[in-house]
């Protein structure tokens, strides 16, 4: 078990090691510990390229899609707990829907939203992201786990569906809302094929585009490609681990009820 | 039949499914326009001789005659694509060792849990940056590795060699994929009532038997599971082939994915594009079928 630990964090330490050593990272034989560390990279790293543009677009379109996600996704799983005609249909069509992967449509998608006019914007590329179908089932299995009786309550004292909503189910579905928020997040900062078609200035690129194209145009030739790297990794990391708990609930709940 | 309820009723009825509607309409639409519409037009598209600024022509079947006929990378593509997804029980079998690992009475079971699934929500660019740089032949760690212990005396070119290259891409997925099927199977193994076994053991039933008989026939739906993420696996494969290889060299690392982005994006044959779109959606819905028999029927529905 610990050999296999070994295995699975070399690569960050590989990573980690490249991005702090100095000028000749060719050297031969490599050195395990970096030889004299500094953080020059990741001063080339913030200067050298628009790092700080990419990271702001990043941010964009993450914080849509989670916003979208949570509106949409509590509005959805709120009425699939309600009954009404077609419940069926409407949820063996998201089911359905749920097995085609995003990349399999990708053609029609562009042509989609370039009629739809936001080719190269950030809404553009949030898009096909402000739902996710998994998420409509982690909030309605946690809605319908509201007891009844309170619901009912809460109608004799007359609130108002709308208050019922705010007031008394989502403080009581915070787990899944943590979920969404989590999942979502990391699926929008982790995209890549979707921007990569979208997006055309460089302007408009997000994070692991500006990587990609770091990577064309520089080559593999510095530590600051691994800095950007390391950069890159660390808010996605920093997530998972405060909430992994969360992460891997939304996950698994998600995967087993597909 | 006339309606008999009070009108009343009704009205409450009638505001009650307005609510619904309005509440699940935004999804539904976002739903429409990016999976249902997009999977029916990218069908249509590929009987279609399309180009910008020309109006679309329909043409039948010429698209997949070429495909078939006359297009090798295509069919590389598709062999890749193949492997790809054939070595993904490998990487299950492997992870299914683990699992077993962590669920048993291991000390720091939790960590070792975080250590394996932690490259799993890394940004898949970033992994195939970083395992570029592990095969890397004069800075990478698997080259100064195997030079360190004598195997070899001439730095290999993993990602530059017709033979490797696949190999190479392929392990640096499962080093991605390897903690979420981990954590797929381990909920499956949580979930095998204990007392099952107690009762094995007080009958005496060893436990490469109670492996065979209680674990692996209960594991069936997450395995099952395990073998869908494996392919859908060679659709999100993109991320990884274009940093680290872009298909190259020649086609020797060209997955269906990467060749539907070249046909469509880099050539502009969107019609092309489709109808290899539509061969790979086949491909999955096939497979996953083929899955679902090997793992004994309606696997899939386990929680409905």
């Amino acid at each position: 078990m610990v050999v296999i630990c070994v295995l699975m964090l070399i690569p960050f330490y590989w990573v980690l090691k490249t991005s702090l050593t100095g000028e000749n990272i060719y050297a031969y034989p490599p050195a395990i510990i970096p030889v004299d560390p500094h953080l020059f990279n990741y001063v080339d790293v913030w200067y050298m390229i628009p790092f700080p543009r990419y990271l702001l677009n990043s941010v964009i379109v993450t914080l849509m899609a989670v916003c979208g996600n949570l509106l949409f996704n509590t509005a959805a799983g709120y009425a699939l707990t309600r009954d009404f005609p077609a419940k069926r249909w409407v949820v063996l069509l998201l089911l359905s829907c749920m097995l085609i992967p995003f990349q399999a449509t990708i053609i029609p998608a562009y042509l989609i939203t370039s009629w739809l006019g936001v080719l190269n914007t950030h809404l553009g590329i949030a898009l096909p992201m402000l739902s996710t179908i998994i998420c409509i089932f982690i909030f309605k299995a946690s809605f319908e786990a509201v007891p009844r009786s309170l619901i009912d309550a809460a109608r004799i004292d007359g609130l108002s569906e709308w208050r019922v909503m705010v007031r008394i189910m989502l403080p009581l579905s915070k787990p899944a809302i943590a979920t969404n928020v989590i999942l979502n997040s990391i699926w929008s900062w982790n995209a890549f094929m979707w921007p990569l078609i979208i997006t055309r200035s460089p302007e408009m690129q997000t994070l692991p585009l500006g990587l990609a194209r770091f990577l064309s145009v520089m080559e593999n030739t510095t530590g600051a490609l691994y800095a950007f790297v390391v950069l890159v990794l660390v808010p996605g990391l920093a997530i998972f681990l405060m909430a992994q708990k969360e992460f891997i609930q939304g996950l698994t709940s998600g995967a087993t009820k597909g | 039949m006339t309606d008999t309820r009070p009108d009343w009723y009704r009205r409450k009825r009638t505001r009650e499914i307005a609510t619904v509607v309005c509440f699940l309409l935004p999804a539904l639409v976002l739903f429409f326009l990016y999976r249902i519409l997009p999977l029916g037009w990218n069908l249509w598209l590929s009987f279609q001789a399309w180009s910008p600024l020309k109006p679309a022509q329909f043409i039948g079947l010429e698209n997949y005659q070429e495909m078939l006929l006359d297009d090798d990378v295509f069919w590389q593509a598709l062999g890749n694509t193949l492997i790809f997804i054939g070595c993904s029980p490998l990487a299950i079998a492997a992870a299914l060792g683990i699992a077993l690992l962590v669920n048993s009475d291991l000390k720091g079971a939790a960590i070792y849990r975080t250590i394996v699934f932690l490259s799993y929500p890394l940004m898949t660019v970033a992994v195939g940056i970083i395992w570029r740089w592990l095969y890397d032949e004069r800075g990478g760690f698997i080259n100064y590795v195997l030079r360190q212990a004598g195997f070899i005396t001439e730095p290999l070119k993993f990602l530059q060699s017709f033979d490797m290259a696949l190999p190479s891409v392929i392990v640096a997925d499962f080093w991605q994929v390897l903690g979420f099927y981990m954590i797929i199977l381990l909920t499956g193994l949580q979930s095998i009532p204990q007392h099952l076994y107690e009762a094995a053991r007080v009958d005496g039933v060893p436990a490469r038997a109670r492996f065979l008989w209680i674990t692996l026939p209960l594991l069936r739906p997450s395995i099952f599971l395990c073998l869908v993420v494996g392919i859908l696996n060679s659709f999100t494969a993109f991320d990884l082939v274009y940093v680290m290889t872009n298909g190259g060299p020649g086609h020797a690392t060209e997955l269906l994915i990467t060749l539907i982005y070249k046909a469509g994006f880099g050539q502009t044959r969107f019609d092309y594009a489709a109808a290899l779109t539509v061969v790979q959606f086949l491909l999955l819905v096939v497979l996953t079928w083929v899955a679902n028999r090997a793992a004994g029927g309606n696997a899939g529905s386990r929680e409905g």
